[in-house]
C-alpha cells in the first residue's frame, strides 16, 4: 500500500493555477523526491496532501486513506523558509511542538535531549532561538520534524542553510530514516541532491508532472545516442559509427551516428588497442533533463 | 481538548514568563501602593499630635461621643486627637503658650442662641479638627433624644433622585460612584488592548515564520485558534486581575481608615453588568485582532488597524460627564447599546441610573451576536489569510469564498 497516493489534484487561486495536474505515489520506505523550480506547485502540492488546502479536483490519500487529525502526529513536516519563534528557549519551542505531536513532556525531553546532542546544540538548548545560527535553527527544525518518530516524513528544501558538513550529516539522517522504515518525501529544486538521494521522484513544472519514475529509468529514457570514453591514450580523430567526439576534463563523449551501437564502438576500440579507464552509456544529470523538459514543453507552446 | 490546553499554556507562558511582563505586573501595583502610603505619610506627618481644648462657656458638652474620642494614629490623617476641657480661656491660654496643645475653641455663652464657637490657634491646627469638635457638639446638643434621632441626625438624610420616568437615580454627590466604572472601564480597555494585542501578534509572529504550517499539520485549525485565544486573553488578563485585586486591597485599606459617610456605596448588581459586557466584549475585540493579524501582511501594518478596534471603547468617557448628568438620555443609551461602546457605557449607566432589564438584555445580546460575527469572521479570515504570506487579505474576499468548507485555503507557493 503506498504511503501517499495523489491522482490528478488541481488547485487555482483566483485566476491563477497553481497545480492543474499531478499524480503519483510514493512507496513505503523510499526516498521520494518531489522537483522542480521555484514556483512550479511543489508547496501547493505538498500542502494539499496534508489537507491544509482542499484541491479543486483529484483525489489524495496518506497512510491509507483521507487526511484526518489522527494522522497529523504520525507526520512530521518541515515546511520552506521556516522559522521558529525567535523570542523564546530552543530546548522550550522543541518540546512544545513535540507535546503537540502526541509526546509527554517527559518523553519529548528525553528524545529532544538526544536529539540535541547529537546535533551539538545541548550547549544552546537554554538559548533563545533569535540567539542561534541559521544553521542550528535548521537543525533545531530538523529536530521538531523528526522527534516523534513519524512514519512519513515531508521536507521542503532540507539543505537550505546548511555548510557542507552540516548537509552531509543530514543525508546520512535521511538515509537513516528510510532505512528505518520512515517514508520521505524531499521537496527541492537542487536537482542534485535528488540524484544523490532520492529512490523516485515526480518533476513538477507550470503546475503539471512532467517527469516520473525511479531515477534510472528516468536518466536512461532521456539518455542521448553517445557514450563517455576515458582513454589513457589519445582516441583517433575518427571512429566508425561516431558522428561527434567532444572532449571536456580528460573525458571524451562519443555522439554514436543512427544505426550505431555501443557495443560495436567498444569493440572497436578494444580492437585498436587503446588502454580504456572508462566506458558508459552517456547518461544526463536531472538538471540536463530538466532543461530539456521545460524548452521541450516551451517549443511545444 | 489536550491540544488546546498545550497551545493555551504555551501561549500563557510565552507572555507571562518575560522579565518585562513580570517587571510590569509588579511595578504598577508598587508604585500604586507607595504613592497612596507616601500620600498618607505625608499628611500624616504634618498632623500635630498635641492634645486640642476647649473652653464651653455654654456648658453643652456632657459627653465625649465614641466617634469623636481621641483615636491618634501617627500614619492615618484622619485620626482624632485629645480635646481637653478647660474651666477659663485664660488656663486655655496658658495651655497654648506654653505650647501644651495646639488649639483651643471657645464656645461663647451664648452658643445656643448664636452657634458662635472661636478657635485660637499660633499655627494652623489639623485639618479635622473643627469637624470632631462640631461632632461633639451635635452629639450632646442631641442628647435628649432617643438614640435613633441621634443617629438619624448625624448620618444626614438619604438622598434618592428619581427621574421622570421613575427609575431610580443616585445624586451623584459620591465621588466614588463615579471612580469605580471609570476603574473598572479603564481596567478592562488596558485588559482588553493587552490580551488582543497579544493575540494579534502572535499570529503574525506565526505567519511570518511558517511555524504556523507545522502547528497546522499538528493540530486543527479549531483547537489551535481556541487555544490561541484562551491563553492571549488569559495573559491580557493577568496584569488586570493582579492591578485589580492590589487595588481592591488598596480600596479595603482605604475604607478602613476613611470615615463612615466617605466609604463607597457599591452597588453589587454593577459588578455583575460589568462581568456580563466585558466577556463578549473581549471575545469580540480578540476576535476581530485576530482577523487583522491573520489578514496583515506584517506587524506593522496590523498595528495601524488594531486601533480602529480599541478606540471605540473608550468613547463613553469623552461622554462621561453626559452619562453622569443624563444617564437615560437616547445618546447615552445609544452608546450603552452600541456593541463597541456598551461595555464602559453600560457599566457607567448602571452606576448613575438604575438600567430598564431591556436595554442591559438588548445591550449583552447585541455584544454577543456581535462578538460571535467577528468570532465567523476572524475564523474565515485565519483560514483564508494564514497561509497568504507577504500579501494583505483584501475584506471582500472573506465574504466572497462563502462556500462552507472546514478546510484551509488561501496563498500558495
Amino acid at each position: 500500500m503506498p504511503a501517499i497516493e495523489v491522482e490528478h489534484i488541481a488547485k487555482s487561486f483566483g485566476k491563477q493555477c497553481a497545480v492543474s495536474d499531478v499524480s503519483f505515489e510514493v512507496n513505503p520506505g523510499e526516498i521520494f523526491g518531489l522537483l522542480g523550480p521555484n514556483g512550479a506547485g511543489k508547496t501547493t502540492s505538498i500542502r494539499i496532501i496534508l489537507d491544509i488546502f482542499k484541491p479543486d479536483a483529484g483525489r489524495v490519500a496518506v497512510l491509507g486513506g483521507p487526511m484526518d487529525e489522527t494522522k497529523k502526529d504520525r507526520i512530521g513536516y518541515l515546511p520552506e523558509e521556516r522559522g521558529l519563534y525567535q523570542d523564546q528557549r530552543l530546548d522550550r519551542v522543541l518540546v512544545y511542538l513535540a507535546t503537540l505531536k502526541g509526546l509527554t513532556t517527559s518523553e519529548a525531553q528525553k528524545r529532544i535531549g538526544a536529539w540535541l546532542e547529537r546535533f551539538d546544540l545541548a550547549e544552546h538548548s537554554k538559548k533563545k532561538i533569535k540567539e542561534l545560527s541559521k544553521g542550528m535553527q535548521q537543525k533545531a527544525q530538523l529536530i521538531s520534524t523528526l522527534v516523534h518518530q513519524p512514519q512519513l516524513v515531508i521536507i521542503d528544501e532540507p539543505f537550505s542553510a546548511l555548510d557542507p558538513v552540516n548537509t552531509q550529516m543530514v543525508k546520512d539522517l535521511l538515509r537513516e530514516e528510510r532505512d528505518r522504515g520512515t517514508v520521505v518525501v524531499m521537496c527541492t529544486h537542487q536537482m542534485h541532491q535528488v540524484e544523490e538521494l532520492c529512490d523516485r521522484l515526480v518533476l513538477i513544472h507550470q503546475g503539471r508532472a512532467m517527469l516520473y519514475g525511479t531515477l534510472n529509468d528516468i536518466r536512461r529514457s532521456y539518455a542521448g545516442h553517445a557514450v563517455n570514453v576515458r582513454a589513457l591514450a589519445d582516441l583517433p580523430a575518427a571512429l566508425p559509427g561516431v558522428a561527434n567526439i567532444t572532449r571536456h576534463n580528460g573525458d571524451t563523449r562519443l555522439d554514436l551516428l543512427p544505426g550505431a551501437t555501443p557495443q560495436a564502438v567498444l569493440q572497436d576500440l578494444v580492437a585498436r588497442g587503446l588502454p580504456l579507464e572508462m566506458f558508459e552509456i552517456a547518461m544526463p544529470t536531472l538538471d540536463e533533463i530538466f532543461i530539456q523538459v521545460v524548452k521541450g514543453q516551451e517549443d511545444a507552446a | 481538548m489536550r491540544d488546546i490546553w498545550l497551545v493555551l499554556k504555551h501561549e500563557y507562558m510565552r507572555h507571562v514568563a518575560r522579565k518585562g511582563f513580570i517587571f510590569a505586573l509588579l511595578s504598577v501595583p508598587l508604585i500604586l501602593v507607595v504613592s497612596i502610603r507616601a500620600g498618607f505619610l505625608s499628611v500624616a506627618a504634618s498632623m500635630d499630635p498635641k492634645p486640642a481644648a476647649y473652653v464651653d462657656l455654654a456648658g453643652v458638652i456632657q459627653v465625649i461621643p465614641p466617634a469623636a474620642a481621641p483615636s491618634l494614629d501617627s500614619e492615618n490623617p484622619f485620626s482624632n486627637v485629645e480635646l481637653l476641657p478647660y474651666a477659663t480661656e485664660a488656663e486655655a491660654r496658658a495651655a497654648l503658650d506654653a505650647k501644651e496643645i495646639q488649639a483651643y475653641y471657645v464656645i461663647e455663652a451664648d452658643y445656643l442662641e448664636t452657634g458662635a464657637v472661636r478657635l485660637v490657634a499660633v499655627d494652623r491646627p489639623n485639618e479635622g479638627l473643627s469637624s470632631q469638635l462640631a461632632d461633639i457638639l451635635q452629639y450632646n446638643l442631641l442628647s435628649r433624644f432617643p438614640p435613633e434621632v441621634q443617629k438619624r441626625v448625624m448620618n444626614g438624610p438619604v438622598v434618592e433622585v428619581l427621574a421622570m420616568d421613575g427609575s431610580q437615580q443616585m445624586s451623584g454627590a459620591n465621588i466614588w460612584g463615579i471612580m469605580l466604572p471609570l476603574g473598572i472601564g479603564l481596567l478592562f480597555f488596558f485588559g482588553i488592548s493587552y490580551s488582543s494585542g497579544y493575540l494579534m501578534s502572535a499570529l503574525i509572529e506565526e505567519k511570518e515564520n511558517r511555524t504556523v504550517e507545522i502547528l497546522l499539520t499538528s493540530i486543527s485549525p479549531n483547537h489551535l485558534m481556541a487555544g490561541k485565544v484562551a491563553g492571549n486573553l488569559l495573559a491580557g488578563l493577568t496584569p488586570l486581575l493582579v492591578w485589580g485585586g492590589s487595588a481592591g486591597i488598596g480600596l479595603i485599606i482605604l475604607m478602613t481608615s476613611l470615615p463612615e459617610s466617605a466609604r463607597p456605596d457599591v452597588d453589587p448588581n454593577l459588578i455583575w453588568i460589568s462581568l456580563l459586557a466585558f466577556i463578549p466584549a473581549f471575545l469580540m475585540i480578540a476576535a476581530l485582532m485576530a482577523a487583522v493579524g491573520s489578514s496583515a501582511a506584517s506587524e506593522s501594518e496590523a498595528n495601524q488597524y488594531s486601533g480602529l478596534f480599541t478606540l471605540p471603547l473608550v468613547v463613553p468617557l469623552w461622554f462621561m460627564m453626559l452619562l453622569i448628568d443624563k444617564p437615560n438620555s437616547p445618546l447615552s443609551v445609544g452608546l450603552s447599546l452600541f456593541p463597541f461602546t456598551a461595555p464602559i457605557a453600560l457599566t457607567m449607566r448602571a452606576s448613575f441610573t438604575i438600567v430598564p432589564f431591556w436595554q442591559i438584555a438588548l445591550s449583552i445580546g447585541l455584544l454577543w451576536l456581535t462578538a460571535l460575527a467577528c468570532m465567523w469572521f476572524a475564523g474565515r479570515a485565519f483560514r483564508l489569510g494564514m497561509l497568504n504570506y507577504g500579501k494583505r487579505l483584501k475584506l471582500k474576499e472573506v465574504f466572497r469564498r462563502s462556500k462552507p468548507t472546514p478546510k484551509l485555503e488561501g496563498g500558495h507557493e
